[in-house]
């Protein structure tokens, strides 16, 4: 028989029987919605939860870390030093996945307004990565000289400012911030912190005075006193060549703190990195890069490890969402056999009739089992459709509520295919049973005069 | 004397009831030759239905074979069977077995679509296979909407649409009154003189069997007589508005 034939005839004997072929779509509508909905919660919540993550972690960042410099006299001396330098930075660059490689400088410096001081950290970046973090600004741009030390100043800074006479904080006791224009007015950087209490000597014994240079803000991050939005909140940033050039001019001959020194004590000549961020082109290569380092003799780390192993959780969380909404489904798939099975012991004259005009038994099987599969399908695509329209009360549900997250059910392309391939596969494989039985029933029923 | 198309040899059917075993066919030999058309003719449980469903290969004999149109149908599965049905057999029921929901067009095409026929040359076929019994005028309707008689035209029609050379027909007139009975014996008869044919019917009604050129009589599942009729009776049509109506007037 030709398939549109057999088509033909599956989809009139369906139209014979309305009312039940309705019931049974039904069956199937419901169970699809519970398995699309269900697996496009847990598709959701997972993507939802990435873009809430990677708002304050990049997750294809791989971290390479200097090696502790003080405890390794007690390793093997043969051991060459790993080092973060320029040659490194190179050899990074050249790895497979790797999109971007920053090193960076962190050093602590302390901020002076009058009798008010403030410590943070004050990060030296590349202008590459600086652009690549696509910091918020409520005033100024972002720092750019390599010469001049130029400043981008978290939103959190300010509320860190304590009087150097009675230690008070006037943020967090009074709740007001220090009324002090970062941008503007005089306020100090001093990187020496040693030399600015006095505890810094020159090699003739003499004490050292710190220097006290003008701080030069360029830039506001946005964002309210006690409002993280980042780990660079409560830090500063600055270009790293200004950087080192700041260090070295204001260290001259000493040791910077955070840099290695050899074994008599005495700082290299060479300027190391305390950091290098690698950047990786996608989330799941970020293991393969990081084992790749690992193997170079280098210590690094991951933001997004731990996010990878939530991730796991949550994948599991949509299994079994799935699982749940698959067991609908198979209620469903009980009622299509239960309906084929029916419909055959019905039509069993009709079949031995098909049988004794020459109809071919592959062909009475492929009738049912076409039947069985329509309605799979017919459920699926009005599930799937009814899916949609629950996705998105639910995520409108969720954006008007205060659970932080804006939606919570995605459907990709992918479930809507597999859902309908689904629906229908499983409608098929309902009527495979019900289909073998007709193929097996005797053409001699159509001879029997009831 | 024409070929022979259907040959049983020894045939035996046996039904196991389990205490005790009933022989519905117990050793029959028939021979038919082609353009014939024969009558089985027998009471209730003489066997002649159970005789019919073997030669058509409805059912398997427990010894013996059964060969038509030189296949051995007794040797054949189910499979084999379809298709030797589709090419060789056309088959007319006592209760005509038309698919109510489809139009008397359709059910004529029906055996043209399982052989996989394109559609336009079924409708084609079909609508000359009803003209031809007379219903050129009634190709829409469905079954519920035509008469008895009318129905058994469709259903012949229908067992004639794929040319076929054996006919079966199990209590063809069983279902009709004595007019439309006179109709379908005369085309009966007309189909085995015109187009050589061959007609096997089953049938309780001795006035019914006289009208065939062969008439075996079955009793018990044996043959008792068979008795061959150079002039059988001439079933006399009654001019109707039905067949009146026909363009191709049997």
């Amino acid at each position: 028989m030709r398939l549109g034939d057999l088509f033909r005839m599956s989809i009139s004997s369906l139209f014979k029987r309305k009312v039940r072929t309705i019931l049974t779509i039904l069956g199937v509508v419901i169970g699809t919605i519970s398995i699309v909905v269900m697996v496009s919660l847990g598709i959701g919540l997972k993507s939802a939860m990435l873009d809430e993550m990677s708002t304050f972690a990049d997750l294809t960042k791989v971290q390479v870390q200097q090696n502790s410099f003080w405890g390794d006299s007690s390793s093997d001396k043969d051991k060459e030093e790993k080092r973060l330098d320029d040659a490194l930075v190179e050899e990074l660059s050249h790895l497979e996945h790797v999109e971007q490689v920053c090193p960076t400088v962190q050093t602590s410096a302390l901020l002076k307004f009058g009798k008010y001081i403030c410590y943070m950290d004050l990060t030296g970046m590349t202008n590459e990565e600086i652009a690549r973090k696509n910091f918020e600004l409520s005033r100024g741009t972002l720092p750019n000289s390599r010469d001049e030390l130029q400043i981008l100043m978290g939103n959190m800074v300010l509320a860190q400012f304590y009087s150097e006479k009675d230690y008070s904080m006037p943020y967090y006791e009074k709740g007001e911030a220090l009324d002090v224009d970062l941008m503007q007015d005089s306020v100090y950087l001093i990187l020496d912190q040693d030399a600015y209490y006095g505890y810094a000597t020159n090699p003739d014994g003499s004490t050292i005075h710190a220097k006290k240079y003008p701080l030069n803000c360029v830039g506001m991050m946005a964002g309210g006193l006690d409002e993280f939005k980042n780990e660079y909140s409560w830090q500063a940033i600055c270009n790293i060549d200004a950087l080192k050039s700041a260090l070295q001019k204001v260290y001259k001959g000493r040791v910077i703190p955070g840099q290695p020194v050899d074994k008599k004590g005495k700082p290299y000549k060479e300027f190391f990195y305390n950091n290098i961020n690698v950047y990786v082109d996608d989330m799941n290569n970020v293991s393969e890069v990081q084992t790749v380092i690992q193997n170079m003799g280098y210590q690094c780390y991951a933001e997004g490890e731990w996010i990878q192993s939530s991730l796991r959780e949550l994948n599991l969380i949509e299994v079994v969402l799935g699982g749940i909404g698959a067991v609908s489904l198979i209620v469903a798939a009980i009622g299509i056999a239960n309906t084929m099975m029916m419909s055959i012991y019905e039509r069993t004259k009709e079949i031995g009739v098909m049988k004794v005009l020459g109809c071919r038994i592959r062909d009475i099987q492929m009738m049912f089992l076409l039947e069985a599969g329509l309605i799979g399908f017919f459920g699926g695509v009005v599930g799937l459709g009814i899916s949609y329209g629950a996705s998105k009360l639910i995520n409108t549900l969720v954006a008007g509520s205060d659970m932080g997250y804006s939606y919570i059910s995605v459907i990709p392309f992918w479930l809507t295919l597999a859902g309908l391939v689904f629906s229908t596969l499983i409608g098929m494989m309902a009527g495979f049973f019900p289909s073998r039985r007709a193929m097996k029933l005797s053409p001699l029923a159509a001879i029997r005069n009831e | 004397m024409a070929e022979s198309v259907i040959v049983a040899k020894n045939l035996y059917k046996i039904y196991d009831l389990g205490e005790t075993k009933v022989r519905a066919l117990n050793g029959v030999d028939l021979d038919v030759p082609q353009g014939c058309l024969c009558a089985i003719f027998g009471t209730s449980g003489s066997g002649k239905s159970t005789l019919l469903n073997m030669l058509a290969g409805l059912e398997k004999p427990t010894k013996g074979n059964v060969t038509i149109a030189k296949g051995r149908i007794d040797q054949m599965n189910e499979s084999q069977l379809a298709v030797f049905r589709q090419k060789h057999i056309g088959f007319i029921f006592q209760s005509y077995n038309l698919m109510q929901n489809m139009t008397a067009l359709e059910n004529v095409a029906l055996p043209l679509t399982f052989q996989g026929v394109p559609k336009e040359e079924r409708k084609i076929r079909a609508a000359k296979m009803l003209k031809m019994v007379g219903l050129g005028k009634h190709m829409e309707h469905r079954p519920g909407q035509l008469s008895g008689g009318q129905q058994q035209r469709v259903g012949i029609a229908r067992a004639l649409v794929v040319k076929p050379e054996i006919i079966f027909a199990d209590e063809p007139t069983g279902n009709l009154d004595s007019a439309t009975t006179l109709e379908v014996m005369a085309m009966m008869q007309k189909l085995t003189r015109e187009k050589g044919q061959t007609i096997v019917m089953v049938t309780h009604d001795n006035s019914i069997a006289s009208y065939a050129d062969m008439i075996v009589k079955l009793i018990d599942g044996k043959i008792v007589s068979t008795e061959y009729r150079a002039v059988p009776v001439q079933a006399q049509t009654v001019i109707d508005s039905e067949t009146a109506d026909s363009e191709g007037k049997i």
